[in-house]
């Protein structure tokens, strides 16, 4: 505590003493709760992520093995599966994993699902890969 | 405003369950209905009433909540809360299912046929809509899944003369879609309704578009293309719907559906209130009037159903002729008369 200065006496001291012990105690708080609130939004950002990317990956996965299954273009229906296999890795592959902050990844990401869901319906596949009722499903 | 709507007849189509939605065959000659008994039943005219020509029921499993014919007629699509999409083919003695289209997560909610025919689209509380190709081997290959909308997806239908589909849904927008480079993309959201939007309709122009919602609304959205003279801004090549008219008011309830009829242009509702209302464009020649059209009411049926009102629906050939239908499980049948110095 500094000594009292010209122009304040210790009265002045005694009556802003809450004052002062508020504000240190706010900046304290809240120099803890930024602490707190940094580390679980870390873990939240990561949780979050990690599953986006499972979802995502297994997409790709999903995409280029079928791709590699499917004929070489031997007629008109094969080839427009292709085609919608090809434009599924793409869109995949534009999708920019370094960007949280990307104000689309959203939106990219439903149309990703939408064209997902296209393709088990074209390669006649349940999207939830679901066999039986019994069996665990692919959800995410 | 008297007798501006008059009932010809009244048929129990759906008994004990709900009847949910109507649809005229392209040649008007024939109406299918469909509700809560997990059946379509098929009407046409016989004298002065409507028979039950055909029931198709083993079909689905849960509630079918909507159908639609294809532009030709030979093909009717039903729409159900069993997830599914069942397309049925007209043949010499009824109807006969060819295919069902899965793919929905849950209940489909809406089925519409574009006007070339050869495209459908589904749309499905799983806030999907899907757009299916059809082949000359009557084969259905899903050519797209949009993800646009946030919530239940209500309806869909689409534009009188383009490859442009409307959707409607439970996050109080309507949607449009097109096809770009080999993809379907959203092009326009309409925003405006304060709550869930029921159906959408085009008129027959397909200039104008008039959609209805739970806020007890109906708005009236008109076409803007790129460079337009009123100065309506768009971007890039893509036009902007804009409303022009809010028909607030005249409803007590949700407004579940909206006809246009394309041989007379009046507008039909049908409400939760079991009332149903016609609306007419006041004729104006000034420009100024035109951006900004006002309707009036010209007929309304109070209780024209014991309880809500599900679907209405104009017969594409004669004019005035309007079918409705209710939670009472009934359609009524209507003749519109455009009341004098309208």
């Amino acid at each position: 505590m500094a000594a009292p200065s010209a122009g304040s006496d210790m009265f002045d001291e005694i009556v802003m003493a809450e004052d002062r012990f508020h504000g240190e105690g706010y900046q304290e708080g809240y120099a803890e709760g930024s602490h707190a609130g940094a580390a679980e939004g870390r873990r939240c950002g990561a949780l979050h992520g990690a599953k986006i990317g499972s979802e995502i990956g297994s997409y790709l996965g999903f995409a280029l093995t079928w791709q590699h299954l499917l004929p070489k273009c031997t007629d008109e229906k094969d080839s427009k599966k292709m085609r919608a296999l090809d434009s599924l890795i793409g869109m995949i592959q534009k999708f920019p994993y370094e960007d949280p902050t990307y104000e689309k990844l959203q939106d990219d990401l439903e149309k990703i699902r939408g064209k997902f869901k296209q393709v088990c319906s074209m390669l006649n596949i349940r999207s939830d890969f679901r066999i039986s009722n019994e069996r665990s499903s692919l959800t995410f | 405003m008297k007798e501006a709507l008059a009932l010809q007849s009244r048929v129990a189509a759906h008994p004990e369950a709900r009847c949910w939605f109507l649809a005229w065959s392209p040649g008007g000659a024939l109406l299918a209905s469909c509700g809560g008994d997990r059946a379509v039943r098929i009407w046409g005219r016989e004298g002065s009433g409507w028979v039950c020509r055909a029931v198709l029921s083993d079909g689905h499993q849960r509630t079918v909540r909507r159908v639609a014919w294809s532009p030709c007629g030979s093909y009717l699509a039903s729409a159900s809360f069993d997830a599914t999409t069942c397309i049925w083919k007209r043949c010499e003695d009824g109807f006969e299912c060819v295919t069902t289209l899965e793919g929905h997560e849950n209940e489909v909610k809406s089925v519409a046929w574009a006007p070339s025919g050869s495209l459908l689209a589904t749309c499905s509380r799983d806030k999907s809509v899907w757009v299916w190709e059809v082949d000359e081997e009557e084969e259905y290959e899903c050519v797209s899944v949009l993800n646009s909308h946030t919530q239940d997806v209500k309806h869909v239908v689409w534009h009188p003369n383009q490859e442009l589909l409307a959707s409607a849904s439970y996050d109080d927008t309507v949607k449009l879609y097109h096809e770009e480079e080999d993809d379907w993309v959203c092009c326009a959201t309409l925003e405006g309704h304060e709550s869930t939007v029921w159906s959408v309709a085009f008129d027959g122009s397909g200039e104008r578009l008039a959609s209805c919602s739970d806020d007890k609304t109906v708005r009236i959205w008109q076409c803007y293309r790129p460079g337009n003279e009123e100065g309506v801004a768009c971007s890039g090549t893509d036009p902007t719907w804009k409303c022009v008219c809010n028909l607030s008011g005249y409803h007590t309830r949700t407004i579940y559906d909206v006809a246009w009829c394309r041989l007379t242009g009046a507008l039909a509702t049908a409400c939760g209130d079991d009332a149903i209302r016609v609306f007419e464009e006041s004729t104006s020649s000034s420009p100024q009037q035109q951006q900004q059209p006002t309707f009036s009411l010209t007929a309304h049926v109070p209780r024209a159903h014991s309880q809500d009102v599900n679907c209405v629906a104009w017969n594409p050939k004669e004019p005035g002729l309007l079918a409705s239908c209710s939670d009472d499980g009934e359609i009524a049948f209507w003749k519109y008369q455009q009341p004098e110095g309208c």
